[in-house]
């Protein structure tokens, strides 16, 4: 993992239009970014488009960004609240039914038992609480400024994601 | 727990850090690093001027877009339309009438009429002004007309000996023979896509308020319907080339169907613009926003191969299947993208209202036989 120094250095340089600085950028974000995204959505298809579009929407507003704060709890933010609109809007339409009853699975399905599946047993809010903590490693304090939840907020929605969790941590 | 979550495996992981990151770099290329934002240019003209840049910085910048375009496949606009990059003609349809493009790229004004398409083999196209449907040579030569009231969606099918066209009028769905005798209103009322299912016969499949109808248009008889009262209206109709699927486009799902008007397969899509199955039936291109993504015939394994820099219209395959053709109005250039294995390769168009004259971004009615 790279140091603040050098992604300090790099959002400098990518705001000065270096494709390379940028491309270091990418490297050292997307996988994470696009992790956190599936985990949330489970769907690679759509983790894909989130991840994506908030990188897009990264570079987008780079010319604004304070090179003095870290680039990836911005990112961050930007993945994970896309995430959770993607899933709501998902359940609102119950594309979920609609795709498990008429169609053959778009891919090998992971929901097979696994972390995932319990996972995917909580609601999108909650599985967002549990990437942030667990696979980025923010304190509840920092989740609580990322989503701009109550700390309480994100404190129950943990303790109740780690009580279904609980077998697999 | 986080080497749990690490080690959850992702489906296409690394073919979509492939895509994303080739899109993210053509979007930054794009990018005006001033408070004062220019207009939006082409990303294939810009990705060369990037790398006309980056052969002024170190050699790590140059690997980069060099990368970069090896991934996209952007190469740069042509300035006009030299050639095409498949065999066959173009039908094009821009403020100034409709025309045919030859393989060679040169092309010709058939005449003052706002939409068209082909007959079946290429040999005529029929057109359609406001108040006239008028079956047309090649070179405009006008064979006959027929005058109706706001024709629209003209589509012609059958074999060299036996053809039928469909369109629609303000009373609804009409069919006239190719020889522009037997005019006659099918379906009252109905006016939205439709296509003819290849093969003997004529079937027509059009899509009435919630459902798809496939009709024969010879006996009246409806063969079948589907999703009666489930779907919301459908945007377009696709067939494969054997007329054993249809591909029903709406506007966030695609839905797959056998000939017999069952459903094979369904995908929900958010954002389609529009949907065409490939000639042989086996692929699926799909316009997305600003991008164009290949399903395969289960609507399974989408596999981006463009991203734009903004809305695309228009998705024509070529008929060898190897190439399809995408506007895109902001850049005003076509795009043609092949879409065979390994990376897609990218053929850009620039200046393409100009080239027909138009004031509004020109459409592709059709991309048909050679000859």
């Amino acid at each position: 993992m790279a140091g603040g120094r050098d992604e300090r250095a790099w959002v400098h340089g990518a705001q000065r239009g270096s494709a390379s600085d940028l491309e270091a950028l990418f490297r050292l974000h997307w996988p994470r970014a696009f992790r956190a995204a599936f985990l949330v959505v489970h769907d690679s298809a759509a983790a894909e488009d989130i991840a994506q579009e908030s990188f897009l929407a990264a570079v987008r507003a780079l010319d604004r960004f304070d090179r003095r704060r870290p680039f990836g709890p911005w990112l961050h933010r930007i993945v994970v609240n896309r995430a959770i609109d993607w899933s709501r809007a998902r359940q609102l339409r119950g594309e979920t039914e609609l795709l498990n009853i008429v169609a053959a699975p778009l891919e090998p399905d992971p929901l097979d038992g696994s972390l995932l599946a319990s996972l995917a047993a909580l609601p999108p809010e909650h599985r967002a609480v549990i990437v942030l903590r667990h696979l980025l490693e923010y304190t509840p304090g920092e989740i609580a400024e990322l989503l701009g939840l109550p700390r309480g907020t994100v404190n129950s929605r943990l303790r109740r994601g780690l009580d279904s969790l609980k077998e697999h941590v | 727990m986080r080497r749990e979550l690490e080690r959850v495996e992702i489906p296409g992981e690394h073919e979509a850090r492939t895509r994303a990151r080739a899109v993210v770099l053509v979007a930054f290329s794009e990018r005006e690093p001033t408070p004062h934002r220019r207009s939006r240019r082409p990303v294939a003209a810009l990705a060369a001027a990037v790398v006309v840049v980056a052969g002024l910085l170190s050699p790590p910048g140059r690997a980069v877009l060099g990368e970069l375009r090896a991934a996209v496949g952007v190469e740069r606009a042509q300035p006009a339309l030299f050639s095409l990059p498949a065999p066959g003609r173009l039908l094009v349809s821009s403020d100034s009438g409709a025309w045919i493009v030859d393989p060679d790229g040169s092309k010709r004004l058939l005449g003052d009429y706002r939409e068209a398409s082909w007959s079946p083999f290429g040999r005529f196209v029929v057109a359609a002004r406001r108040n006239e449907l008028a079956a047309l040579e090649p070179d405009g030569g006008v064979r006959w007309t027929v005058s109706r009231q706001d024709v629209r969606s003209p589509r012609w099918t059958g074999s060299p000996a036996d053809t039928r066209i469909a369109y629609v009028d303000r009373l609804g769905l009409r069919v006239v023979a190719g020889d522009g005798r037997r005019d006659r209103l099918l379906a009252p009322a109905e006016g939205g896509a439709l296509a003819w299912r290849p093969g003997p016969g004529f079937e027509l499949a059009y899509v009435s308020a919630s459902e798809v109808r496939l009709q024969d248009v010879e006996t009246g008889g409806v063969r079948w319907r589907a999703n009666a009262g489930r779907l919301p209206a459908a945007r377009a109709l696709s067939w494969s080339a054997d007329g054993s699927r249809l591909l029903v486009v709406l506007s966030d799902r695609l839905l797959l169907l056998d000939g017999r008007g069952r459903e094979l397969a369904r995908r929900t899509v958010h954002g389609i613009l529009t949907a065409a199955l490939s000639p042989d039936g086996g692929r699926v291109a799909l316009a997305r926003r600003t991008e164009i993504v290949l399903l395969d015939d289960r609507l399974r394994g989408p596999r981006r191969v463009f991203a734009g820099g903004g809305r695309l219209e228009g998705l024509t395959w070529s008929q060898d299947g190897r190439w399809v053709l995408t506007g895109w109005p902001a850049a005003d250039q076509w795009v043609f993208v092949r879409v065979t294995r390994g990376e897609p390769r990218i053929v850009a168009v620039s200046n393409v209202s100009a080239q027909f004259r138009s004031g509004t971004f020109p459409r592709v009615e059709g991309w048909c036989c050679a000859g």
